[in-house]
């Protein structure tokens, strides 16, 4: 194929140099939606009355609409906010310098945030029962409950559905480029521009989101093995997949944790982009 | 917001059939394709299991724009090599083809997900009962899988709706792109409320899937309801 190597060689130092943006953009974005799905998980589990109706509309609504939209909506959205602000007197508007990085870090937080907060309630609420019921026995109070026995093992359960977000976090700053915030995708595009040669630049581009999300991945799957070893459970799956003569070293098909609800059972959880879990399996008519 | 609708929504709307279509066909073709897939997936670690899994981590890994990108620009030069000249397609088929790679390999995992949770002993039991390989997999390993893998395909499903959204960016038509078309034309004015209308078509288009998914799964799930009562 007619390529240009050379250029694409050169280029790719060149477009390297977008990949810190493209990470601070997720980091920020995961510390806000993560921020985020903590609240508003919070408030659905608790089950406040009117609130958790809302949350859940809210939640609803943000997952039915795609992410580009919520990105173009904060890039028109955000002179506005930042010109009301100038006249709330604590920010200092400037129309040539507008924060378009921040209204990215707003769209993907929220997108993500929906996503996360049913991970969060799905997590906590595949949490055996009885070892709340435990706790309570044993005279715990709410918050040594929540800080004790909920959050290290909803935490555990939590984990494969994150990373899943956090990768697809990671691919969704691409879409930032539309709203030329500075990031990888826009790096490779400047740098093609002069010479028209975009495929060279496209594929250098491709090439460090490959390896950046194959690394994040295999990462996380460590992480996952080293925290979930203690959950019996999660062996025994592992036992009977390797049984079956199947690689159960994938946790990107079937998760090697079963235990998370299916999203269907997380009420007004819909359009979640939680992964089907794998039922253990059981013959029909048992 | 309202005044704007009169307007707008019937534009919005013109951009619908050329949606659905770069929703049907790639989640058509992506069927075929991720089945199979998954049958190589599934098979032995040979040189085909081996290219399919590269392939698979290639499009899971990289986003979705860079695959589009990557298909306008590299499609014509990789037919040029066999001398056919695809230059004047339709950006459209190229969102097509971007698509259709991209939600294969999801559709693969997908399904290779819902088959390893299929009970070995179904399997055996269905070449017990005299089933040869093909009929084993209509009646016995391909219900099942989909069973499972079912809530994942929905969620693919409502993803690729989403993601024709940004079909416009290689100038194909979408709801998202004639919404910009329309901003631009008007100078920016009652941008948010055009942008607002544009969400609440793709939400409204993602509450039918999820319905029709929702039919589905109880359908298919209806051989458990039965053993249950």
């Amino acid at each position: 194929m007619e390529l240009d190597y050379d250029f694409m060689i050169a280029d790719l130092p060149t477009v390297f140099a977008g990949l810190p943006n493209t990470l601070l953009l997720t980091a920020w974005s995961l510390l806000f939606a993560v921020t985020l799905a903590l609240t508003l998980g919070t408030v659905i589990l608790t089950g406040v009355p009117v609130l958790t109706q809302v949350v859940i509309a809210l939640n609803t609504f943000i997952k039915g609409v795609p992410l580009a939209v919520q990105l173009l909506f904060c890039y028109y959205g955000m002179p506005l906010l930042c010109r009301w602000l100038d006249g709330l007197g604590v920010y200092h508007h400037d129309p040539r310098h507008i924060p378009y990085f921040w209204a990215a870090v707003a769209a993907l937080a929220c997108n993500f945030g929906a996503y996360l907060t049913d991970v969060v309630v799905s997590s906590v609420r595949a949490i055996d029962h009885g070892q709340i019921e435990c706790a309570h026995a044993l005279g715990m109070t709410r918050w040594q409950t929540i800080r004790r026995v909920i959050v290290p093992q909803g935490a555990v359960i939590a984990l494969p559905g994150f990373t899943n977000y956090v990768i697809w976090l990671l691919k969704g700053t691409a879409l930032a480029s539309l709203i030329n915030v500075s990031e990888l995708l826009i790096a490779a595009q400047l740098s093609a521009a002069d010479g028209y040669e975009y495929l060279e630049a496209y594929i250098d581009a491709a090439l460090i989101y490959w390896a950046v999300c194959a690394g994040l991945e295999c990462a996380m799957t460590k992480l996952e093995r080293r925290v979930g070893t203690y959950r019996r459970q999660d062996v025994r799956q592992a036992a009977a997949i390797s049984a079956h003569g199947a690689d159960a070293d994938d946790t990107s098909s079937g998760p090697s944790i079963p235990s998370t609800e299916p999203i269907s059972a997380v009420r007004g959880a819909t359009f979640a982009h939680d992964r089907a879990e794998t039922p253990t399996p059981q013959p029909i008519g048992a | 917001m309202l005044e704007l609708l009169p307007t707008v929504l019937p534009r919005l709307l013109q951009a619908l059939p050329a949606t659905l279509i770069y929703w049907f066909v790639p989640s058509v073709l992506a069927l075929i394709l991720g089945t199979l897939l998954c049958i190589a997936r599934v098979g032995r670690k040979g040189v085909i299991y081996w290219v399919c899994t590269v392939v698979i981590s290639f499009f899971r890994g990289t986003p979705g724009i860079v695959q589009l990108y990557l298909v306008f620009f590299g499609l014509p030069k990789l037919f040029a090599l066999i001398g056919a000249d695809i230059e004047d397609w339709q950006a459209g088929a190229f969102f097509i083809i971007a698509t259709t790679l991209n939600l294969s390999c999801f559709v693969c995992e997908a399904l290779r997900g819902g088959y390893l949770a299929v009970d070995r002993g179904q399997i055996e039991t269905g070449l017990s009962l005299g089933y040869n390989r093909w009929q084993n997999f209509v009646h016995v390993i391909a219900p099942q899988t989909l069973r499972v893998s079912l809530l994942n395909l929905k969620n693919l499903e409502i993803a690729v709706m989403k993601d024709t959204s940004i079909a416009y960016v290689i100038g194909a038509a979408c709801i998202l792109g004639t919404a910009k078309t329309i901003i631009s034309a008007q100078y920016g004015v009652g941008q948010l409320a055009i942008l607002g209308i544009a969400g609440v078509c793709y939400f409204v288009l993602c509450a039918v899937l999820e319905a029709a998914f929702g039919a589905a799964s109880h359908r298919l799930a209806r051989h458990e309801r039965k053993a249950v009562a």
